[in-house]
């Protein structure tokens, strides 16, 4: 793996749009302020995105939307070991499919814990360079954010590791988990929860969804300016539903990989 | 040389949907031998080897290696190439060794004598991609030599090679062989398994048609040819000789089975009803006629 282009290619995409999206938030609002744009008034370059402790969470929210590039990196380095065919390969050779799952986990655990660190230092540089709020207490703070999105990647990475097992194309898989990611689940959750007519009893049940359910662990921050009243912490019932879906993820690679023929 | 078995199949079966790739196959393998798989296209050799590899899973009916329970990791003891060779493309010949050495928990040391045996060792550090067949072909032989294993399963070794290659991997195998190993060799290149195997079955639509030994096989197929000259009193003579049961005319000889005899007793034979041979000689049979035979008994 560690020699294969795409590999390092997509290593460095994801770090290139965290990096952008973490630092390129402040200039973001530099511009708007330029364009004259105000909100209610209030000059966008105030809005405190890099202050400690709320840029944990305003950092890992916005990290958040790259997963999907790590789960690129899952996708196509399962895939690869069915369209060479060296998994059968490597089966032949003596691998168990355990060892196989162990070390396509051990994959997931290392880009998760990579993920996470370079988000931690992002944040850190960031909110050290910009933050109008001091002091020790205050930085660390509202850490739980920086765990729920090791959580979120370490999930979201199963998941992904699942649905290529289970239809190893890497072309279909990386199209579909991209627009499930990013276009679908997010509207037919919003459609269940908007829309009239559907039972009060589905409703809640967008909360239980396996994409959805990680957006939730990070509630949206920005309303606070909008709002005044938001979710500053990580919600233990929203913890319990994504630790619940890594669970099953994790189950399902298992479950399929022993049912499948090489 | 042959001990017990070391491998054994009970009603071995699979299916792809509603094709019967195997049908229920009672298999006994034991220790030293060198044992073909002969078959058409699609007969279901491939489909054997990827059951016994563990990489597919049976629909029915069991085997054992080593004695061993069949859910046992017993593919460390193997080497095996199963149809074509497959390695990570973008890594070399030796990095794709490696991780087969990994996976085997052997030494990397022994991955370059394996290179030098199969004439690989100058081109370790190029790519896989950039193979032609035979080389990739080459170096799974490589890999399955890896990690001096028991049991060696090769699923047509020598499809994509050159004939000085062919030639190589045929004095290869047999000095393998020579070792006391177990081979398992699927081909349809009859001449291959003739020079190389000592037991071979064959395999038709899934159904094993014969299994024997191959020396049985062609012993049974060898023919003695005469002639003299008064070819009449020459086939009235011999018919009287114990075992010879059936004189035929071929062209200007007389044929008829070996069986076990020898030139030399036919020849004293002759001479004591004296007949004056012109020509005398004894033809070995080819697995080819017998495997041919055994397809057409079966029709
Ligand atoms: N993955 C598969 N899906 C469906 N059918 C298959 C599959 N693999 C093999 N078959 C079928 O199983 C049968 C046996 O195939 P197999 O590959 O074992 O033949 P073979 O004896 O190795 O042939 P060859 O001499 O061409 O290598 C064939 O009828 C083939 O079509
Ligand atoms: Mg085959």
């Amino acid at each position: 793996m560690k020699n294969y282009r795409p590999f390092w290619i997509l290593v460095i995409m994801y770090i290139v749009v965290v990096i952008l999206i973490t630092c390129g938030g402040g200039l973001f609002l530099q511009f708007l302020k330029k364009q004259g744009a105000d909100f209610n008034g209030i000059d966008p370059t105030l809005i405190p995105l890099y202050d400690f402790p709320d840029i944990w969470q305003n950092m890992t929210y916005l990290g958040s939307f790259c997963k999907v590039i790590l789960g690129f990196i899952v996708v196509i380095s399962v895939a690869n070991e069915e369209s060479f065919r060296t998994l059968r390969q490597n089966i032949i050779d003596g691998l168990s499919k355990q060892e196989f799952l162990w070390s396509k986990l051990l994959l997931i655990l290392g880009l998760s814990v990579g993920a996470t660190i370079l988000m931690f230092l992002c944040a850190l540089l960031m909110g050290s360079l910009y933050s109008s709020s001091g002091g020790m207490q205050q930085v660390f703070q509202s850490m739980d954010f920086i765990w729920a999105y090791f959580l979120i990647l370490l999930t979201y990475l199963c998941f992904c590791f699942w649905v290529t097992l289970l239809l190893p194309r890497t072309g279909l898989v990386i199209v579909g988990l991209f627009l499930y990611t990013i276009i679908f689940e997010p509207f037919f959750a919003l459609f269940l929860e908007n829309f009239p007519y559907i039972s009060d009893f589905i409703r809640p049940s967008t909360a239980f969804f396996p994409v959805r359910s990680l957006y939730n662990l990070i509630p949206v921050p920005f309303s606070k300016f909008l709002l005044r009243e938001f979710q500053e912490f990580v919600s233990l019932k929203e913890t319990m539903i994504v630790i619940g879906w890594l669970g099953v993820n994790l189950f399902l690679c298992r479950l399929i990989l022993h049912r499948k023929d090489w | 040389m042959s001990m017990g078995p070391i491998l054994e199949t009970a009603q071995l079966s699979k299916s792809y949907g509603r094709i019967r790739a195997l049908d229920n196959l009672d298999l006994s393998i034991n220790e030293g031998m060198v044992f073909g798989f002969l078959g058409p296209n699609g007969s279901g050799k491939t489909t054997t080897l990827a059951l016994l590899l563990q990489v597919l899973r049976p629909s029915s009916g069991s085997f054992n290696w080593f004695g061993k329970p069949q859910w046992d990791n017993v593919r460390k003891d193997i080497g095996a190439i199963l149809e074509s060779p497959c390695f990570y493309p973008y890594l070399s010949g030796y990095q794709n060794l490696m991780v087969s050495a990994r996976i085997k928990e052997v030494n990397l040391a022994a991955i370059e004598p394996v290179l030098r045996t199969v004439d690989l060792y100058e081109r370790r550090n190029d790519p896989f991609k950039t193979y032609s067949l035979g080389m990739k072909q080459r170096l799974a032989i490589a890999s399955a030599l890896l990690a001096n294993p028991r049991v060696l399963i090769l699923d047509e070794p020598t499809n994509g090679l050159d004939p000085q290659g062919i030639v190589e991997i045929r004095n290869l195998i047999k000095k393998i062989a020579g070792t006391g190993k177990t081979i398992i060799l699927a081909s349809h290149l009859l001449d291959e398994v003739q020079k190389v195997c000592s037991h071979f079955m064959v395999l038709r639509q899934g159904t094993k048609l014969f299994q024997g030994s191959v020396k049985d096989a062609l012993t049974d197929q060898s023919l003695i040819e005469v002639a003299a000259a008064d070819m009449q009193y020459l086939a009235e003579i011999l018919v009287t000789y114990p075992g010879v049961e059936k004189v035929e005319r071929r062209d200007d000889k007389l044929v008829f089975k070996a069986s076990s005899m020898s030139t030399a007793q036919i020849n004293h034979f002759l001479i004591e009803k004296k007949i004056v041979v012109s020509h005398l000689a004894k033809k070995n049979g080819n697995l080819e006629e017998e495997f041919l035979r055994i397809l057409a008994k079966h029709e």
